[in-house]
């Protein structure tokens, strides 16, 4: 079974208040990052459901990264504190199958500063791409 | 054990407790069916066995019915557990519905992988103890082992669905409306074998904290898809973190719902920050 090497594709959900900032830093520093990441921006990662990720998964997605604030800093209440338990939920399920949990990345509170995020996109970068191919899910046919 | 929930029907039918009593009823022909038992005399012909999911029928007999109509049903030990999330989801009213609770035995249990094979208001049998579904053989093999074997194990086994929805369907609590499996935003409509991963991902994700073990989705499965086996991992992870068990209590909602602060992780403190990869900011 191949690994994931050279078919990476990386899609980040940035809460606006913190993973957007440390993203936006990122590009006005020149930061040379991985090309492989594209980047969604919501108003909080609260509005990340789980089915969004799978649907990610199911498009061809290699990687998903949901980064938000702080567990304690959410800019509305505590809409991140669900949202975390719902996303652990959600890599219990990844595991259980075999895609794999670390296809997920959660950050929450640790990328609101533009190296913080690069380092983060570079590390999650290499761990996606030492995984084992999803292709046997997603290519029905063959 | 049958004349006790018979003995028990009759009664809250003779004293208009309940309007109706749904169970299940064997016709001519030994044909047996779900019925609605209006008078103590027709109770008679009431059996128990083979093992019928009653939840999502009463909410919708309920539905049908003027306000004040009220219904009993006699429930197993994974059907009064539906019943309950079904209360909490506002899709039954408690007050219009009974529930005549009988225990099933070890058999049926070991049959379900029943961690709980009776109900909490107990009405007729004894409660016997339940088998402890992760240690099951069946259910190992597609837990364990390492992360590539497993996918294959899944994919081969999920390649084979026909999209009947019948997991769906069958399901005790499933009722939504619209229902994001008929979504083309969702999981693309009219292609068969279902596309894997949205498909069955969030048809399980769904269930995660709603799950009772009932196992009905599997029995429904026309080509034998460990269904169940995917919500286990997912009851267990609840129940390990937030001590919380899906229909026990109707007054207790999901901990997914709720901030650590309302319903926090026991033993844990609340993280500050959160890595999955583990690493330090």
């Amino acid at each position: 079974m191949s690994a994931e090497k050279g078919n990476v594709k990386i899609l980040v959900f940035a809460c606006r208040w913190c993973g957007l900032i440390g993203a936006d830093g990122a590009g006005r520093k020149r930061i040379e990052l991985p090309a492989s990441y594209r980047v969604i921006p919501v108003d909080c990662a609260g509005y990340v459901e789980p089915d969004a990720v799978i649907r990610a998964f199911a498009s061809g997605a290699t990687g998903v990264a949901v980064l938000g604030c702080h567990v304690g800093g959410c800019r509305f209440n505590d809409a991140n504190h669900p949202a975390l338990k719902r996303l652990e939920l959600l890599k219990t399920l990844l595991d259980t199958t075999g895609i794999g949990g670390k296809r997920l990345l959660l950050g929450f509170g640790t990328a609101h500063e533009s190296h913080q995020y690069a380092e983060m996109i570079v590390d999650f970068h290499r761990e996606v791409e030492g995984l084992p191919s999803m292709a046997s899910w997603l290519h029905i046919a063959e | 054990m049958l004349d006790q929930v018979k003995q028990k029907s009759k009664e809250i039918l003779e004293k208009k407790e309940a309007d109706g009593v749904l169970g299940l009823k064997k016709g001519p022909w030994d044909v047996i069916h779900p019925h609605v038992f209006t008078t103590p005399a027709e109770v008679d012909s009431l059996v128990l066995e083979p093992k019928w999911l009653f939840a999502k029928m009463a909410r919708a007999i309920l539905r049908e019915k003027p306000q004040a109509w009220r219904l009993a049903v006699v429930v197993r030990g994974c059907d009064e557990r539906a019943v309950v999330e079904l209360v909490k989801r506002n899709q039954i009213d408690r007050e219009r519905l009974l529930t005549i609770g009988y225990a099933c035995d070890g058999n049926q249990a070991k049959t379900c992988l029943c961690s709980r094979p009776y109900p909490r208001k107990l009405d007729a049998g004894s409660a016997v103890e339940g088998v402890d579904p992760l240690a099951d053989e069946r259910v190992k093999a597609y837990l364990e082992g390492d992360a590539a074997e497993r996918m294959e194990k899944w994919a081969a086994q999920l390649k084979r669905c026909i999209k009947c929805y019948g997991c769906r369907n069958s399901c005790p609590i499933c009722v939504c409306v619209p229902c994001k499996l008929e979504d083309d935003v969702w999981v693309e409509r009219g292609v068969v074998p279902a596309e894997m991963v949205s498909f069955h991902l969030i048809r399980a994700f769904h269930l995660s904290d709603t799950c009772v073990a009932c196992g009905a989705c599997q029995e429904a499965c026309p080509v034998g898809i460990p269904l169940m086996t995917l919500q286990l991992s997912m009851r267990e992870a609840l129940r390990k973190d937030y001590n919380y068990e899906a229909g026990l209590d109707a007054n207790r909602k999901s901990p997914v719902l709720f901030d650590f602060e309302k319903e926090p992780r026991p033993g844990q403190a609340v993280p500050d920050w959160v890595d999955s990869m583990g690493k330090k900011p």
